[in-house]
């Protein structure tokens, strides 16, 4: 199962690379058309080659915020209803997610990571992000850290909760919205 | 209470019964140590080279031991140079007969392209380095991948052999940031229930040990630190009691001098690593406890690679005395593994600085008679 899910993960996130890249010069739709064939090729035709390979080994556990955020991103340029992030919102996580990463990474002595494998601790924090969501009503938070936990107790992937709700690329995602809203775009 | 609000309740009432299902599912870790029979000095002294291998080219390193029915395999990474993207895993099968220790013949035990094609998900593998049994399952191994980079950017994956090579594997997830970056070098630690525990070491940044706690599917279930003021890596877990264990720890950073950090909660915290009297020129040992606080440890001297001597201690790791130099420093021996065979002791090394593999048995009576 980890299996389809990471080749899903690995679709999604290409079409996303492909609409983001694509989206300069053509339209939304005709982006995410474009994202949907480079996707299905790749995944389907060539998965076995070197690049998709590559990815796959670079960048999994996916998880599912990063395909979520990559949905998110493609469903608002056709259209669809979105409820953005705001800027403090995006600024404290960025703040936050880095320092996470750190003391994972044993710059500080407490290791954070270590709770996404336990049961008490990921359940308590998936209810605080339901809370949250409910708080800021923005269902989105929400509905990726309990598809996370369900992956996640079903053993779809990843063994730490974390894996599913957070990933590195976040982080010059995070940055380039940031960027954007300086700039007025 | 509008539609978002009852959609968000629905979604915490399904969290709450995952979670509920996730803790009833749980089992407890167990902590305590499970401790090996004390070895006896009984019989006539044994020491005999069992392996004698050279790769006709490039390098031969880091061996490991899988205890295997009727004896073990000798389990090592092999390719032009170390982290090159032709590095492939090689193992010799070693069989205990009448007539005594046999080697059979070494050849490939699994490639990269094999292990990329087992992997779940399926993925580029471009190097690999030391290995380890897994001993929590029969035909199993820990293997050091790398997929881009160098050793910094290694994974630990979890690979289950097959008759013809492996048939599946995955990377145990053991950091947030690009599940990157562990190794593996040290023999799994036993507890008393029969679970297995792996020393891995982190090597990016902060550099520090690992104690990788699995649950019952063999998922990583929790990690604890062994750290120090150095580079602290390649911990080598030796139990004293159920309670208590000492990690010999070798520094990345060359003090020139071996690490020890101690538990004496099984493992769940460990002491910040104190510098030990004996001389180390940052290369990992190998020990096995042998009871009452006594432990036999095979490691370097200080000079260069060194010599490989083979040691024991009588208290815990306080003190140690020199049993015998197995090595000369001229023929650089590094990387030893040394693990109990039944009533023996198998020790392997890699020689002429990584061009080649030796293998030695030994007991308990030859320890006592040096």
């Amino acid at each position: 199962m980890s299996g389809i899910l990471a080749n899903i993960a690995l679709g999604i996130v290409l079409a996303w690379v492909v609409f983001a890249l694509a989206g300069w010069v053509v339209a939304p739709w005709v982006a995410v058309g474009l994202g949907a064939v480079v996707a299905l090729a790749v995944v389907a035709v060539a998965r076995d080659t070197l690049m998709p390979g590559g990815l796959v080994a670079v960048l999994a556990p996916f998880g599912a915020m990063l395909p979520a955020l990559a949905l998110r991103h493609m469903g608002g340029g056709l259209g669809l209803p979105v409820v953005p992030f705001g800027t403090f919102e995006i600024v404290v996580f960025l703040g936050l997610y880095v320092a996470f990463l750190a003391a994972s990474m044993g710059v500080f002595p407490v290791d954070p990571y270590r709770l996404g494998y336990a049961p008490v601790p990921v359940g308590v924090m998936v209810l605080a992000i339901c809370l949250y969501g409910a708080l800021t009503g923005n269902p989105f938070l929400p509905l990726v850290a309990v598809l996370g936990q369900v992956a996640w107790v079903m053993g779809w992937g990843s063994s730490n909760w974390f894996d599913y709700v957070l990933h590195v690329m976040m982080v010059p995602v995070a940055v380039i919205v940031l960027v954007q809203r300086a700039l007025g775009g | 209470m509008g539609a978002l609000h009852l959609g968000l309740l629905a979604l915490g009432l399904v969290s709450v019964l995952l979670s509920g299902y996730a803790v009833w599912r749980d089992r407890p870790l167990e902590w305590r140590f499970a401790l090996p029979a004390a070895v006896a000095p009984v019989g006539a002294p044994v020491l005999e080279r069992v392996f004698d291998y050279k790769a006709s080219e490039g390098v031969a390193h880091a061996p490991a031991i899988v205890v295997e029915e009727g004896g073990a395999r000798i389990v090592w990474f092999e390719g032009s140079a170390e982290a090159q993207p032709d590095v492939d895993i090689h193992s010799v099968a070693l069989t205990l007969g009448p007539e005594g220790w046999q080697a059979g013949e070494s050849a490939a035990y699994f490639t990269r392209d094999e292990l990329g094609a087992a992997m779940e998900p399926r993925q580029l593998v471009v190097t690999l380095g030391n290995v380890v049994e897994n001993e929590a399952r029969q035909a199993s191994v820990f293997a050091t991948v790398v997929s881009v980079g160098g050793w910094a950017m290694a994974s630990v994956a979890d690979v289950q052999m097959g008759e013809g090579g492996p048939v599946s594997a995955r990377k145990l997830n053991l950091s947030p940031f690009l599940n990157r970056s562990h190794l593996v070098k040290s023999p799994m630690v036993v507890y008393a229930d029969g679970s297995h525990a792996l020393p891995a070491y982190f090597e990016m940044g902060g550099t520090h040990g690992t104690l990788v706690r699995f649950g019952a599917e063999g998922r990583v279930r929790d990690t604890r630190r062994i750290t120090g003021p150095g580079k602290m890596i390649q911990p080598m877990i030796v139990p004293l009691d159920e309670a208590r264990a000492v990690a010999f720890l070798r520094d990345f950073d060359r003090s020139d001098r071996l690490w020890i950090s101690r538990t004496q909660d099984g493992g769940q915290s460990w002491s910040v690593a104190e510098k030990t009297g004996m001389a180390n020129p940052s290369a990992p040992v190998a020990a096995v406890g042998l009871g009452d606080g006594r432990i036999l440890m095979a490691a370097n001297d200080v000079e260069g690679a060194g010599d490989l001597r083979l040691l024991t201690s009588e208290d815990e790791g306080a003190t140690w005395k020199v049993v015998t130099v197995l090595e000369p420093d001229t023929a650089g021996a590094r990387y030893p593994m040394l693990r109990r065979v039944g009533e023996q002791f198998l020790l392997t090394y890699s020689h002429d600085t990584k061009r080649g593999i030796r293998a030695v048995v030994f007991n308990a009576a030859w320890v006592a008679a040096q």
